[in-house]
């Protein structure tokens, strides 16, 4: 009896084998995973994240062919809290599921490339900008579509030195702070003359009043925060407070939302405030940049900043967003022009493929450029009214449209 | 016979012996445990692909550091808070150590495990002599300057990307996640093995004895601050083993993975898998990583990481453990299995050695003790002859105690001199006058609740023993295991001097008052002793009991030893001295020798 039961599953499963092969090509997925901090930066992480899934989806939709098989692109998530260690852990994870790229905040890559680079695979970051983590040469599976440090300081000190300022260089003890003095060390070593001070900036300090009076005493015409956003809000803070109205001067840290949070009381002291940043627009105008914003806003919902100009709610724009996004896009074009997912053919392809980026902007690499965003892609922007848009006084930056940030 | 013939007969016999020991103390609960650790070794293959074998190798490695943290916690009963930072100390010593040589990957482990230690030591001395909530405080701050340090020191740290490590082959195998979980599951048995025999060794009942009672240790001479200190050098050399490895496993040294987070699972772990069963800690490992997948679901279920949710579910697991009587999970499992299947092996009495004890006259000159303006004791000197009882009456706060305070040196006298035969002990420790023979027991609250009456009178025994040092007992040389077997001889002995041969095996929690009274005499008799000092050994005794109290001290004074009691019960004073001394506002007032029958 028992016999003759395992006889009929067995035939039953030949048959339901059977049945469900099918003569048309198997559909593939090419996995991409975001390997980002959703736990300790969730703005970050989820900002890279939306604008791979944005792309991936996209592209799914418009019907993505490999091999002549469909194929769609799926975003595995994983959070790598800003930890080295949990990056190589989700670096070897997404080995064993066979990723076709992994897209990082840029946590952990000097102990995960060397992983990925055995198996051919492609790390992008979209939002550090160490110099030092990307090198054709010895990295060649390393990418990067973010501003760099090096771009972002010799940008600042190419804006700011023509000005006549003394500057205070101020920068926090975080890892960000610390990757920040010294970049602008570079940048302002031959124009020593126009540092008034460099100072550091105590991350965990819950008043920075004593640094910024240093600051003063130097005899500073204007500040230049390289900061974690809360301690670049409690800077403008300091020196508000104690009625300066010194012009201040950041990176992209400007832009988070957590500084207009910090800052929501007194929306006046925010005014003036200037920060370098790669640009969302290109000389083309804003008409790619708006449909990649009305896109993303349209899966994902607008990201609220949490304060109002002019009565009116502000919202982000997902400019980070916009780099994973390219990647993503980039990597389906190395994809269909090798029309395979071999991952050493796709690295390689990953070299020769370009693509129209979110803002317009063509995107691409080659053998001996992995950056994404050149130096002359940082642009500067100003706040008025907890709203940002181009200065005027930077010719790369002038030309640029504003973007509507109010709903 | 040539020599390396006769080398090779005596490592023969010496494993022979090794082999029937393990034999003879093989019980269940040792083929629990083997299953348990095959179990484990054979678990990647088993689960297949539904666990990460990286994932399984980390938790092995957390196994490890926390089974190390059981050293500290399980055996000396101090709850440290820095077994992240030991664990972070012994990976980045060997990240640097990587980095910087071509030693092989074992032994830059090695070589961070003992930078480990070496923090360890420092920290042990540090808390040596702190109550537990201090040391929990003062080892949490420890786990907070390493973060700090690693946070504030790129050099050190490698700064947000963390140190990477070059890979090297570990004793000859390619490091692959499974050679690494496989060497963490040995390193981890390894470790669990060395915590039975530290506590069935002098080390452990020692460092028992001192987290159960630490004034009954101090009498007994118990070097608990010494001991306390090799703990935690332990506990962080098993902890920087751990990091060494998992550092290579990891491929990075990370600065942001070692924080005082780190050190709160590892006790979480211990304390909910249970600190005193040598595979608690790494079942409160297994316990944790439930937890990370419940949280992870708690996460999707709210849209967030689940690493929010851990450390709460972690505090409140550790909550419940704690409000629900401390019972651990693997003490509680072992305790439920023993009452459905008792231990079929019942270890034989061994035969009782004679009672040692030793003859030598105690010498106390013009001792004097001062207490802001209260003299205490007041130029009191007094002998000890051997072979006599001296009581030592008074009414109360005239200074008795306080004399016998510090005849055990647990006072230093302001004036006076104290010496035994030709020694001088005037300055002596309490553990430097228990070595020499002079050895006082406390009345009758003072003894180890959770020990065994054997083991209280082991105790006492470790004082005399010469073989008995914790790496002795860890590799079980031929000279420990016969010393041992000596030492459970002679507690018998002692044990049978107050009439508790009979009652070896219970918990001494389950004696009356005067019942612990006369263990802490054996525990006492066991540390060879010259001279006995007894504080009130007939509180709460009833009329029996005196009885039984005299034919010990009879029995003692026939044996040799110079005892001195001091007692308020006069018939038992009357029954037993030789010689009272009577004091009054520290000074004695009257000395009368009792004529002996």
């Amino acid at each position: 009896m028992r016999v003759s039961a395992a006889v009929l599953v067995a035939a039953l499963t030949v048959v339901a084998t059977g049945c469900g092969h099918s003569s048309s090509p198997k559909q593939q997925t090419i996995l991409v995973v975001v390997d980002a901090p959703f736990s300790r930066s969730p703005y970050i992480g989820n900002t890279i994240a939306n604008g791979a899934r944005l792309a991936a989806d996209q592209l799914t939709a418009r019907g993505l062919s490999v091999g002549g098989a469909p194929s769609k692109v799926r975003i595995l998530k994983l959070d790598n809290a800003l930890s080295p260690s949990r990056a190589v852990a989700d670096m070897r994870r997404a080995l064993r599921d066979h990723a076709a790229a992994v897209l990082t905040d840029g946590t952990g890559v000097d102990a995960t490339w060397h992983l990925a680079d055995k198996e051919h695979v492609p790390i992008c970051i979209a939002y550090q900008g160490g110099t030092e983590l990307v090198n054709p040469e010895t990295r060649p599976n390393v990418f990067r579509i973010a501003p760099t440090d090096h771009g972002l300081a010799f940008r600042l000190a190419e804006y700011l030195v023509p000005k006549r300022l003394k500057i205070a260089l101020l920068t926090d003890d975080s890892d960000y702070g610390q990757a920040g003095r010294a970049a602008l060390g570079d940048a302002f070593r031959t124009v020593s003359k126009a540092v008034a001070a460099r100072i550091a900036l105590p991350s965990s300090a819950s008043d920075l009043a004593p640094q910024v009076l240093e600051a003063r005493r130097s005899g500073a015409t204007a500040l230049l925060v390289w900061a974690r956003p809360a301690v670049l809000a409690k800077t403008i803070a300091a020196a508000r407070s104690a009625g300066w109205g010194v012009p201040v001067y950041t990176t992209p840290a400007g832009e988070d939302p957590v500084v207009r949070q910090q800052l929501a009381d007194h929306s006046s002291w925010l005014d003036g405030l200037t920060f370098a940043s790669g640009r969302m627009t290109a000389e083309l105008g804003p008409a790619p940049w708006s449909a990649f914003q009305a896109g993303y806003e349209a899966a994902f919902g607008a990201t609220q900043v949490g304060v109002k100009s002019q009565g009116r709610r502000v919202i982000a724009p997902p400019d980070y967003g916009m780099y994973s996004y390219d990647f993503v896009n980039l990597l389906a074009a190395a994809v269909q022009r090798v029309d395979g997912t071999d991952p050493a053919t796709v690295l390689s392809a990953l070299n020769q493929v370009s693509t129209r980026g979110a803002n317009g902007d063509e995107r691409g690499f080659n053998e001996r450029n992995h950056e994404g965003v050149v130096d002359d892609d940082v642009y500067f922007a100003r706040f008025a009214d907890m709203v940002f848009k181009p200065v005027e006084d930077d010719p790369l930056s002038s030309t640029l449209p504003a973007i509507d940030q109010v709903r | 016979m040539s020599a390396p013939a006769a080398a090779a007969v005596r490592t023969g016999a010496a494993l022979r012996e090794v082999l029937e020991t393990a034999r003879a103390s093989w019980t269940d609960s040792a083929t629990a445990g083997g299953m348990v650790a095959l179990a484990a070794a054979l678990a990647p293959f088993a689960l297949g692909g539904l666990i990460a074998t990286d994932t399984l190798a980390s938790g092995a490695y957390l196994a490890l550091a926390a089974t190390g943290l059981g050293l500290c916690v399980g055996l000396a009963g101090v709850p440290s808070l820095a077994q992240g930072a030991f664990v972070g100390t012994g990976a980045f010593v060997a990240a640097h150590v990587l980095r910087h040589t071509q030693m092989p990957g074992e032994l830059c482990a090695v070589i961070g495990a003992v930078g480990a230690a070496g923090l360890g030591t420092a920290a042990g001395f540090a808390v040596r002599s702190l109550d537990a909530v201090r040391v929990a405080v003062g080892t949490w701050l420890l786990s907070w300057l390493v973060a700090l340090a690693l946070g504030a020191l790129p050099w050190l740290s490698g700064g947000a990307q963390g140190l990477v490590v070059p890979t090297r082959r570990l004793f000859g195998f390619s490091p692959t996640p499974l050679v690494h979980y496989e060497l963490a599951v040995i390193l981890t048995g390894l470790c669990a093995l060395a915590l039975v025999a530290l506590r069935r060794g002098p080390f452990g009942l020692d460092l028992a004895a001192a987290a159960q009672h630490r004034g009954a240790a101090a009498a007994l001479g118990v070097p608990m601050e010494r001991l306390r200190v090799g703990a935690f050098a332990a506990s962080a050399f098993v902890g920087g083993l751990a990091g060494g490895f998992a550092v290579q496993l990891d491929i990075v040294a990370d600065p942001t993975a070692y924080g005082p987070l780190l050190s709160f699972e590892l006790l979480v772990a211990v304390l909910v898998g249970g600190a005193a069963a040598a595979l608690g800690p790494s079942a409160g490992v297994v316990v944790l990583g439930l937890i990370a997948l419940v949280a992870r679901a708690f996460g999707g279920l709210a849209g967030v990481s689940g690493s929010r949710f851990q450390p709460m579910l972690e505090a409140l697991l550790l909550l419940a453990v704690l409000t629900t009587g401390g019972n651990a999970f693997v003490p509680a499992a072992i305790a439920a299995a023993r009452r459905r299947f008792p231990e079929r092996r019942i270890r034989p009495r061994p035969s009782a050695a004679p009672l040692r004890t030793r003859r030598e006259l105690l010498r106390a000159h013009e001792l004097a003790e001062r207490f802001g303006h209260v003299r205490a004791v007041d130029g009191v000197s007094l002998e000890l002859t051997p072979g006599s009882i001296t009581a030592l009456v008074g009414p109360n706060g005239s200074g008795k105690t306080t004399v016998l305070r510090l005849l055990a040196g647990a006072l230093p006298p302001d004036h006076g001199h104290i010496t035994l035969a030709s020694h001088e002990l005037t300055a002596a420790t309490p553990a430097e006058r228990v070595r020499h023979g002079v050895v006082r027991t406390l009345q009758t609250h003072a003894y180890f609740a959770e020990l065994t009456v054997l083991e209280h009178a082991l105790v006492g025994i470790d004082r005399t023993r010469r073989h008995g040092g914790a790496v002795r007992a860890l590799v079980s040389t031929p000279l420990f295991r016969a010393e041992s077997r000596l030492a459970e001889a002679q507690a018998f002995a002692a044990l049978e001097a107050v009439g508790l041969a009979a009652d070896a095996a219970r918990p001494a929690s389950e004696l009356t008052g005067t019942g612990r009274q006369r263990l802490m005499i054996a525990a006492a008799l066991a540390t060879n002793p010259a001279v006995l000092l007894l504080d009130e050994p007939s509180a709460g005794a009833a009329a029996e009991d005196l009885e039984r109290l005299t034919a010990i001290l009879d029995r003692l004074r026939a044996e040799g030893l110079a005892v001195l009691l001091v007692e308020h019960n006069l018939r038992l004073v009357r029954a037993v001295a030789d010689e009272v001394l009577e004091l009054e506002l520290g000074r004695v007032v009257r000395r009368e020798r009792l004529p002996r029958l």
